[in-house]
């Protein structure tokens, strides 16, 4: 008996010592899950602060619809065009409009949109994309284009059609604000791009933007 | 001697595609904009067998137009090359390359309609042509919204960058299948087709889902595809486009070069919903070419009795 108990002890002693690794163990899933929601939650809080919370990245984006509005209202001046099997009435659509928007924006600057704050927002974005744990596979989405050609970009500068358009890296993408349908970010060389998609526009940059 | 030689290309263009009655036919190029001979000898070839296989439209995988986009380009690189196609009322649906300007989505030939992806559905398939250059999070949504509201018959996705690729030179895109790849499996995802790599390639079944990349429809990078552990079968020395028969459950494809000559062919069976696809058969261009007809058609025939199977050693 006294062994059967001894050992119904003991068993329930091994019990014990079982039950309280378990929940050890538990404790330290269910820790673990907490640090990584935790972190999970921070990482989308960044993300969001990023993109909707900044000030700077605000301004921006209000600077972007200002230039969208502009950009439609000189649009809606043109005739309309929809799709068409005639590839003079696309091409020169394409230069009317690119001609209209440059003559409204003759004194646009770089940095008119991305502003000094704006610039900064971005780097740090670009930062954490091209140093953090996505960078090998973001650079090599860059780089899976053909090389492009040494390009001065500028304001008002038609990209020129003979040059490939880089992949922008879709984990980046997920980061940056969102723009209007109008305009994309592109990426020449370490020039961050905004460029208007219709008119085949530059409408700003940031250079040397990617570290 | 004429007559060997034109039987011998005769034989070289035979048609291992089944044309079921109602079928959904179509071609594959991608990377043809060159506006070169090669783009002109692949165009030919694909007139010449449409002659046997009248597929009715084309999927375009992007680098529709290298170069300049004058109207010029338009036609020399496009309209001229595909006119007996276009004569004949054959549909290009393409997808935009990184050598292709957003202004193409306005070229009605293309049938994009404006945008820069958009779906479409043909018989049974629901195909869904994206953009890889700028996959937006809106663009992601979208696809998830489309793909789940496509019903129950074949999904093809379609797009420049691919996914999985052996090819030297750019290699797969892995940072875009990190994002396409799990929103693929969970809508059942049947097919994949890209271009960009300047070779023919058929992916080993990913996650249940087939890849194939026809970027070699006018550009080439000759001897390009190297050694990989998902590489099931390759074509690295002409051009080719692809041939392809969806009927029921059964997508039938076969890939031909310049010359005519049938480089990769097989039979991938969509199982039910959960389940992946399986190929049948297929058959390695150099046995092939070396066969004859007959023998050929037997050991498809053995190789589709097989359901296992899965095909295909590389050509390379």
């Amino acid at each position: 008996m006294r062994l059967d108990a001894q050992g119904q002890r003991e068993d329930s002693g091994c019990a014990m010592k079982h039950l309280s690794r378990v929940s050890r163990l538990a404790a330290c899933a269910c820790l673990i899950a907490l640090l990584l929601c935790l972190s999970t939650a921070r990482s989308d809080a960044q993300t969001k602060r990023a993109t909707e919370d900044s000030p700077a990245l605000n301004d921006f984006l209000s600077r972007v619809n200002a230039y969208v509005k502009l950009r439609n209202d000189l649009e809606g001046s043109l005739p309309a065009l929809k799709p068409t099997d005639q590839p003079e009435q696309l091409v020169e659509r394409q230069q009317a409009l690119a001609k209209k928007i440059a003559e409204a924006r003759e004194k646009a600057e770089r940095g008119d949109i991305f502003t000094r704050e704006a610039r900064k927002e971005f780097r740090r974005i670009l930062r954490q994309q091209f140093q953090g744990p996505e960078a090998r596979h973001a650079r090599k989405t860059i780089r899976q284009g053909e090389p492009l050609p040494q390009m001065h970009l500028r304001v008002n500068q038609v990209y020129p059609e003979k040059v490939p358009l880089t992949t922008v890296p879709p984990t980046l993408l997920l980061k940056l604000p969102p723009l209007p349908k109008e305009v994309a970010f592109r990426i020449v060389g370490r020039d961050l791009v905004l460029h208007d998609v219709k008119a085949n526009l530059i409408v700003d940059f940031i250079h040397e933007a990617l570290p | 001697m004429v007559f060997a030689a034109l039987a011998s290309s005769l034989a070289a263009q035979q048609i291992s595609l089944p044309l079921k009655p109602n079928s959904v036919r179509f071609a594959a190029i991608g990377d043809m904009g060159t506006g070169d001979n090669a783009q002109y000898g692949v165009a030919q070839r694909m007139t010449e067998f449409r002659q046997k296989f009248p597929f009715d439209f084309v999927i375009m995988l992007g680098d529709n137009m290298y170069g300049g986009k004058q109207p010029r380009d338009f036609e020399k690189k496009f309209e001229a090359p595909y006119k007996p196609l276009l004569d004949a009322k054959v549909q290009f649906y393409a997808a935009l390359g990184n050598h292709d300007t957003p202004g193409e989505r306005l070229y009605k030939l293309f049938n994009m309609n404006g945008q820069s992806y958009y779906t479409y559905k043909k018989g049974n398939v629901r195909f869904f042509a994206l953009d890889s250059n700028y996959m937006s999070p809106e663009q992601l949504a979208w696809l998830e919204k489309e793909l789940k509201n496509s019903g129950s018959g074949w999904k093809i996705c379609y797009f420049h960058h691919p996914l999985y690729s052996s090819g030297a030179f750019h290699g797969s895109s892995v940072e875009l299948r990190g994002l396409l790849e799990p929103i693929f499996t969970k809508y059942g995802v049947n097919v994949v087709f890209s271009g960009h790599e300047h070779v023919y390639e058929r992916i080993k079944p990913q996650k249940g889902i087939y890849y194939f990349t026809e970027g070699a429809s006018g550009e080439l990078r000759y001897g390009n595809l190297r050694p990989t552990e998902f590489k099931a079968a390759g074509f690295d020395t002409d051009r080719t486009f692809m041939l392809v028969e969806i009927s029921g459950d059964e997508l039938y494809f076969q890939t031909v070069s310049r010359t005519g000559q049938t480089v990769d062919s097989g039979v991938i069976r969509r199982a039910p919903e959960t389940q992946p696809a399986k190929v049948v058969a297929a058959q390695p261009a150099k046995a092939r070419a070396t066969q004859p007809a007959s023998r050929r058609m037997r050991a498809r025939t053995t190789a589709q009795r097989n359901v296992q199977t899965v095909a295909g050693p590389t050509l390379r």
